[in-house]
């Protein structure tokens, strides 16, 4: 069969996991405008940003013959659990025999996830199977460690780019393995790799730290938020995610009640904000946000998509919540019509007022709160 | 005591129930003005520019009812049927108010609603109520009681094709039951009660449509098994209105007693953007004509009153040319 899936996060590692399974990857592509622009023409007008990019790497995958997408499916309350109903009736009705296969949690329909595991796993056998689940999610899990460090380093790096080539080298590196033994080894050289990449030498006084928390798909999906890392290590600022593939699958797999993953502790600190979670992350994100304005991070920025049910609650509890803990926030809605010079603009501005407000010491408070509320109100042109 | 309810979501469908509920505990219910343009620009002017109309809507009508000085502001959180949920925002409802609307006086009454089925009035979700009202727990359980008949008595009426205001009115000021009578067209109104019969945000499209020749029908109006959850399904929208208009919508398409549907929802909603294409897919392949009405905070109601007739215009030429769906 040839299987393809949306691209977000460690795309390496589903290809390593499919492969193993003895299928043709059609390798999905890095969105692209042509992408967007697909995605946006076939779906509905309303339905949220990470929808259309999801629906044009489909049709693009659909354009190469995949017989099979596989994704990750959801109960609710937000939107992204109905995305593959949509998807599918889109798809078929653009003519594409292609199926779209939907993993749901195993406990709503045991019968369902069990046969679709047997048609994905192509006669392997399930000793093979669980080896290379357990191959690709340590693959998983090194690459956004590698990934973390670099959105920390790379803010400081000699030479522009040369994390970005470094990456690369360490992706190809990965894709030549085959096994768990191989794979060590890989990672210790990627470390190794990571080190030799020089970097400036940096005041402890003037370093920036950002947490970036928002939507799931437009806080990892790297072309749909304009790689605002990447731009925010420009201008000098280290950036810690909140959202990872290892993460989310530690979120989801491994109970609460076991071993609290960071993201349960930040469900956790959230209450003090929300009475309940409201779908998404957003209990999460509450919490992640007030787990770095303790951690004494400089500033944060709240990503989602135009729309969002989850996150718009979320925001509305911003001015609150800059207020309460002398933190600033920029929230930013992204969808296709998303310029880049705005971006730039508003995060420029962003990350001096933060930097003064560092310097100086100043409190503040009132300041950011008010760059929120007009930078809300200059998207709609309130 | 006085109990404010904010005339928004699902005031429209819960009124009768909540009305009994808190009369019979001894307190006084008073209910938010109609929407009008001054309560819309109020609650814009509070809320996340972003966020959907009705939201905006909920919160002028908090501010509306401020100005009445209530003891406390009814915010019903709705959260799950089952295993069904309410959109996010509903389930949000108490942070949004709470957190966009500056120096709120009065204080909130949340009650989080988790029950098994669709009738709400489960003992565990009121308990909060014999604190905050002085009430006992018998007292609380034979209002409950009352509440549960009346609430049954209205939908007993919403099934005989009333809409919802004249159910209102028939049940609780017992007013003389309007006629209707047997038009030319027969056209499904789909949409959330909060925007169906909120005359300010649907301009009146109810009142329009039945004056151009065409009887209307709701989601409300059909009986709840028609409309249930399908547990053969692969996957049906897992959000409580949002399953019972698509399976309205998928059982008056099956059945053919339609001549056309229009779906009216609110700019920027969430559960519509997904279940609108998947009702139109439905309409489209059984050859029913289909008409999305978005509205918003801005008003105008020429062009609603020019698209209704443009279609029903359409309708009654297809249906006099014995086109068949």
């Amino acid at each position: 069969m040839k299987v393809s899936f949306p691209y977000m996060g460690q795309v390496v590692a589903y290809k390593k996991l499919l492969e193993s399974f003895g299928h043709e990857i059609i390798m999905p592509d890095k969105p692209t405008q042509r992408t967007f622009d697909l995605g946006v023409l076939n779906s509905p007008e309303f339905i949220c940003y990470p929808f259309k990019v999801m629906m044009g790497t489909y049709i693009e995958a659909c354009e190469k013959g995949a017989d099979v997408i596989v994704s990750s499916g959801g109960s609710g309350p937000c939107r992204a659990g109905m995305y593959c109903e949509v998807h599918r009736r889109v798809l078929q009705k653009l003519g594409y025999q292609t199926e779209v296969i939907i993993f749901d949690s195993p406990f709503k329909n045991p019968k369902r996830f069990l046969k679709q595991i047997l048609s994905l796993k192509n006669k392997t056998p399930i000793f093979k199977v669980l080896k290379s689940v357990r191959y690709a999610l340590k693959m998983i899990a090194m690459l956004d460690k590698i990934d973390a460090e670099i959105n920390i380093l790379r803010a400081h790096e000699v030479k522009k780019g040369s994390f970005d080539k470094c990456k690369e080298d360490i992706i190809e590196l990965f894709d030549k393995t085959s096994s768990l033994k191989t794979l060590k080894a890989a990672y210790r050289e990627a470390l190794k790799m990571l080190n030799s990449v020089p970097v400036n030498p940096v005041n402890e006084k003037e370093r920036l730290r950002f947490g970036i928390v928002g939507e799931i798909f437009v806080i990892m999906e790297s072309a749909t938020n304009m790689e605002i890392e990447k731009r925010l290590n420009a201008l000098g600022v280290e950036v810690s995610n909140v959202q990872s593939i290892s993460e989310w699958v530690k979120h989801n797999t491994i109970g609460r009640l076991f071993k609290k993953s960071e993201s349960w502790k930040a469900f956790d600190e959230g209450s003090a904000y929300k009475r309940c979670a409201c779908g998404g992350h957003d209990k999460e994100n509450t919490g992640w946000i007030m787990e770095f304005a303790k951690r004494g991070f400089d500033g944060v920025i709240h990503l989602m998509p135009f729309g969002c049910l989850p996150e718009l609650i979320t925001r509305s509890m911003i001015p609150q919540m800059t207020a309460d803990l002398d933190i600033p926030i920029l929230s930013m809605s992204i969808d296709e019509q998303n310029a880049e010079a705005n971006t730039q603009t508003r995060i420029e501005a962003f990350v001096d007022l933060c930097k003064s407000k560092k310097q100086t010491g100043v409190n503040a408070q009132i300041t950011a709160d008010k760059s929120i509320k007009t930078a809300v109100h200059e998207k709609t042109g309130v | 005591m006085k109990i404010g309810i904010p005339r928004a979501l699902l005031y429209y469908y819960y009124y009768p129930f909540w009305k009994v509920l808190f009369e019979r505990l001894g307190c006084e219910v008073i209910v938010s003005d109609e929407t009008n343009s001054k309560i819309i620009s109020e609650g814009s002017k509070v809320s996340v520019s972003e966020i959907c109309v009705p939201i905006k809507i909920f919160n002028g009508h908090v501010l509306n009812l401020e100005k009445k000085n209530p003891d406390y502001i009814f915010v019903p959180q709705f959260h799950k049927v089952d295993k069904e949920w309410y959109c996010p925002k509903f389930l949000g409802i108490p942070e949004l108010v709470q957190y966009s609307i500056d120096n709120l006086h009065t204080p909130l009454l949340v009650l989080d609603y988790q029950t098994k089925t669709d009738m709400i009035d489960s003992l565990s979700v009121h308990l909060p109520l014999c604190e905050k009202l002085n009430v006992t727990k018998k007292q609380l359980k034979e209002a409950l009681k009352a509440g549960r008949e009346s609430q049954l008595a209205f939908r007993v009426l919403c099934r005989q094709g009333y809409t919802i205001p004249e159910a209102y009115d028939l049940l609780l000021h017992g007013s003389k039951p309007p006629v209707h009578e047997k038009k030319e067209i027969k056209i499904a109104l789909m949409g959330y009660v909060n925007n169906v019969y909120d005359n300010f945000v649907s301009m009146n499209t109810i009142k329009k449509l039945e004056e151009m020749g065409s009887n209307i029908v709701t989601f409300d109006m059909l009986d709840e098994k028609l409309i249930q959850k399908d547990k053969n399904a692969i996957k049906e929208p897992f959000w409580i209105f949002a399953r019972k208009i698509y399976n309205a919508t998928r059982y008056l398409v099956q059945t053919g007693q339609i001549d056309g549907m229009i779906h009216l929802t609110a700019f920027g909603c969430g559960p519509d953007s997904v279940i609108g294409k998947l009702m139109e897919i439905d309409c489209e392949n059984a050859g029913i004509p289909f008409m999305t009405v978005r509205v918003d905070e801005h008003t105008g109601d020429n062009h609603i009153t020019t698209r209704l007739e443009a279609f029903t215009d359409m309708i009654k030429i297809r249906k006099r040319k014995g086109v068949k769906a």
